[in-house]
This record gives C-alpha cells, sequence and structure tokens, in this order.
C-alpha cells in the first residue's frame, strides 16, 4: 500500500496573510471586495488566501504608492499588466527562426 | 554612488519651468519608470529619482530653497540668507581647504568674496546630518515588496547548446553589478532564467523581486535554430549529389559524419537525430543538414566536355514530373 505525506494546504488565513503583507485585516478585506485580490470564502465566512496573493497586493501597494492611483485604476492596470504578460508569454514561447532565412 | 542629478535635469525641464510644467513632465516619466510597468532593471532607480526630484519642485517653498541652496537645501535652515550662505561657504571651504563644493551643474556659489574671518552661521549645525534620508513608502506605509524586473542576454548558438557559467552587468540602485549565471545547457531563444531575490529593492526592509533573464539567441552565420533543431546547410557538387558521399560537417558539440545518399537534390535534409539543442527534460533537439548542389562558377574544357557528353546521354527532365 502507498502512503503519502501529509501536507498542509499552501494558503493563509485572512489574520496571517494581513500580517505578511503589513496591512490592516480591513483593508485586506476591502481589496477582496474590490475584487483586487482573490480569496476563498468558506462557508463559515472565512476567507483564505493562496501565497500568490502576496506578490498581488506588493504590486498594488507599489501601484498606489507610485503613481497615486486609486483602487479603480490600479484595477484596471493590474488587469492590462496582467493581459500584457500573457501576450508576451504567448509571443516567447512561439518557436523563432533565428539565424536568417534559408535560401531554399 | 553616482552624484546626484540636478532635479530639473530629472525631470527634463527649465529652471524657469511652471507648475503645471513640472507635473506634466513629473507624470509622464512616472507612467514611463514605474518598476510595474517597465521591466528594465534601471527604471527602478530612475523612479525613484524622479519622485524625488518631483516631491521638492511640486512644492514652491522646497522649491525656492532648493533654487537657493542647491543639494544642500535639505540641510540649510528656513531663515538663512541665499547670499550670506554663499558667502559663509566660500569662507568655510576656503579655511578648511576643501569643503565639498556644490558638484553639479545648475547652482553655482561665488567662491570669491569674504574670506575666512566673517561667517556668522554656525556651520556645524548646517551640515552636520540632521536629515536622516527620505522615509520608504508613501501612503500605505509598512514594506512594501520589490517589483519583477525582465533584462535580456544574447548568447551564442554554441554557447547556448553547452551552457555554463556567464557574468552578466546590470544597472541597479546602487550603480551596475556584475551576476554569475548558470546558464543551463540547452536554452532556446524566448526562454527566461529566474534568478531570485535580484530584481527590484523592497521598500522597508520587504524582500526584493526577482530578476529574469530573456534569452535571445544570436544570429549564427551557419547555424539557424528553430526550437531545439538546428539547421545546417552542406554544399555538395553535382556530382557528389548524384552519386552520394560523406562529409563531415561541424555541427554544435563536435563533428557529424553525414552520409549524403546518392541521388539528393538541393534541399533534401538530413537528420541527425538528437544532435540538436539538448533539453533538461525530454529529448533533445535533431540537426537537419540541408544540401545545397554548388556548381563550378566557370569550366574548364575537360569539365565543360564531360557535361556536354551528360547532357547528350540523360533523358532526365527536372521539369517533367508533377508540379
Amino acid at each position: 500500500m502507498t502512503s503519502y505525506a501529509l501536507v498542509a494546504p499552501a494558503r493563509f488565513t485572512l489574520d496571517s496573510f494581513a500580517r505578511i503583507t503589513g496591512l490592516h485585516p480591513d483593508v485586506v478585506r476591502r481589496l477582496v471586495a474590490l475584487g483586487l485580490i482573490e480569496a476563498t470564502i468558506a462557508p463559515g465566512g472565512r476567507m483564505w488566501f493562496t501565497p500568490d496573493q502576496v506578490a498581488a497586493v506588493a504590486r498594488i501597494s507599489r501601484l498606489r504608492s507610485g503613481l497615486s492611483l486609486n483602487y479603480a485604476a490600479i484595477g484596471v492596470v493590474t488587469d492590462l499588466l496582467d493581459r500584457i504578460a500573457q501576450l508576451e508569454a504567448a509571443l516567447r514561447a512561439r518557436p523563432r527562426r533565428t539565424g536568417g532565412i534559408s535560401w531554399i | 554612488m553616482a552624484p546626484p542629478r540636478d532635479f530639473y535635469d530629472v525631470l527634463g525641464v527649465s529652471r524657469t519651468a511652471g507648475q503645471d510644467e513640472i507635473q506634466k513632465a513629473y507624470r509622464k516619466l512616472a507612467r514611463t519608470y514605474h518598476p510595474d510597468v517597465n521591466k528594465d532593471p534601471g527604471a527602478e532607480e530612475r523612479f525613484k529619482e524622479v519622485s524625488e526630484a518631483y516631491d521638492v519642485l511640486s512644492d514652491p517653498e522646497t522649491r525656492k530653497k532648493y533654487d537657493a541652496f542647491g543639494e544642500d537645501f535639505r540641510r540649510v535652515p528656513d531663515d538663512i540668507d541665499p547670499e550670506m550662505y554663499a558667502r559663509a561657504r566660500a569662507g568655510a571651504g576656503a579655511a578648511s581647504g576643501g569643503f565639498r563644493g556644490p558638484g553639479r551643474g545648475g547652482v553655482r556659489y561665488s567662491t570669491g568674496g569674504v574670506g575666512g574671518g566673517g561667517p556668522d552661521i554656525d556651520f556645524e549645525s548646517i551640515f552636520g546630518d540632521m536629515f536622516g534620508g527620505r522615509g520608504g513608502s508613501r501612503g500605505w506605509g509598512g514594506p512594501i515588496p520589490g517589483a519583477d524586473v525582465e533584462a535580456e542576454i544574447e548568447l551564442g548558438v554554441e554557447e547556448a547548446y553547452t551552457g555554463g557559467r556567464r557574468s552578466i552587468t546590470i544597472t541597479g540602485p546602487d550603480g551596475p553589478r556584475t551576476l554569475e549565471v548558470n546558464i543551463p545547457a540547452g536554452v532556446t531563444d524566448g526562454q527566461r532564467i529566474r534568478l531570485s531575490g535580484q530584481g527590484g529593492r523592497g521598500s522597508a526592509g520587504a524582500g526584493a523581486g526577482d530578476l529574469y533573464l530573456v534569452v535571445r539567441l544570436q544570429p549564427h552565420p551557419r547555424f539557424r535554430v528553430d526550437g531545439r533543431d538546428i539547421y545546417v546547410d552542406l554544399k555538395v557538387a553535382p556530382w557528389e549529389a548524384a552519386l552520394g558521399t560523406s562529409v563531415p560537417v561541424d555541427v554544435p558539440g563536435g563533428e557529424a559524419k553525414v552520409k549524403v545518399p546518392p541521388g539528393s537534390s538541393s534541399g533534401r535534409k538530413l537528420r541527425l537525430r538528437g544532435r540538436g539543442m539538448p533539453s533538461p527534460r525530454g529529448k533533445p533537439g535533431d540537426v537537419f543538414v540541408v544540401i545545397r548542389i554548388m556548381v563550378p562558377p566557370s569550366l574548364t574544357d575537360e569539365e565543360r566536355r564531360l557535361f556536354e557528353q551528360l547532357a547528350a546521354a540523360s533523358t532526365f527532365d527536372p521539369r517533367g514530373g508533377p508540379r
């Protein structure tokens, strides 16, 4: 019989997420309500956050402090940046020929 | 560290620019160099420079002080008269023999005038480091992790094939820095190499972002790379193509013996399985040797006679088959 190790799920509670990101839990709730970060809301109302949302909060903080964007503008900018990242990744993944054009 | 640049130069405006013009220049530069918008490793530093210049020049009071005192404006108390300051400064410079000069274009102080005797400004209190540097983030407060940055790295085909160490220099907040990068064997054009923690710096002790190196393969005079496959031309004489031959061909990773089968026309591809770009996981690519028939540009009498003889005897029609 194969046995499997127990692994804790890679997710944070609202409190630990707030501690990691250095934000007040109310600010985190507000970001979720505005759709700027993703959270899983359990039936009891508890919020869970995946580790990639830490980077999302960091980007929101940089955009807010660096460009004085409001929440609505941050939503637009992050959506556009994600789309650009996707397109650039697709462009990179496309096989590219180097070394000039074949003479044939 | 590089000497601080003139704030007007940083924003690209003249010293007489109005507040509107300064704000316009700042907004444009901030949009261009924000580290989340611009992935260039130098963008973050430029963004900070632009923000600092705007912080100072957007406030009429601090701008006035900056115009009067130059880069020392933050150390000068509010009630100092610029002219007296300039004289005092010149005096202190003469007395101590080599005080730090204004150091950059724009604001210059007269070094003539009163000698060492006259100043009644307490220089210790002015130049003592009262100013502890700017705080980290504005607005939310708290540490903000750094952004990820991207830089291109150009590799030759052979280098990408063998991999190995390579040192690269990128611009950073403290000037250019050199990193030793391990290039995995078989990187392909467009792949990214992640250097964790080498990206934009976080503020107030937060972690730095990552640096991604995007691989660009340099064009090679002989090898064409398509994904993991490598194409190389092989020039053969008409009789070699007709009768078949065996030729050594230089490919990345060494020489390969290629058997040209009899009756090979131009464009025929001979596959050397597994001799292309290695793959960190999975199968390596192939090398395709592409036959290219070369004809002597001028024929000797003997060659001409033999070709004429061949032309008369042969029934081969290269344009006769199905199109």
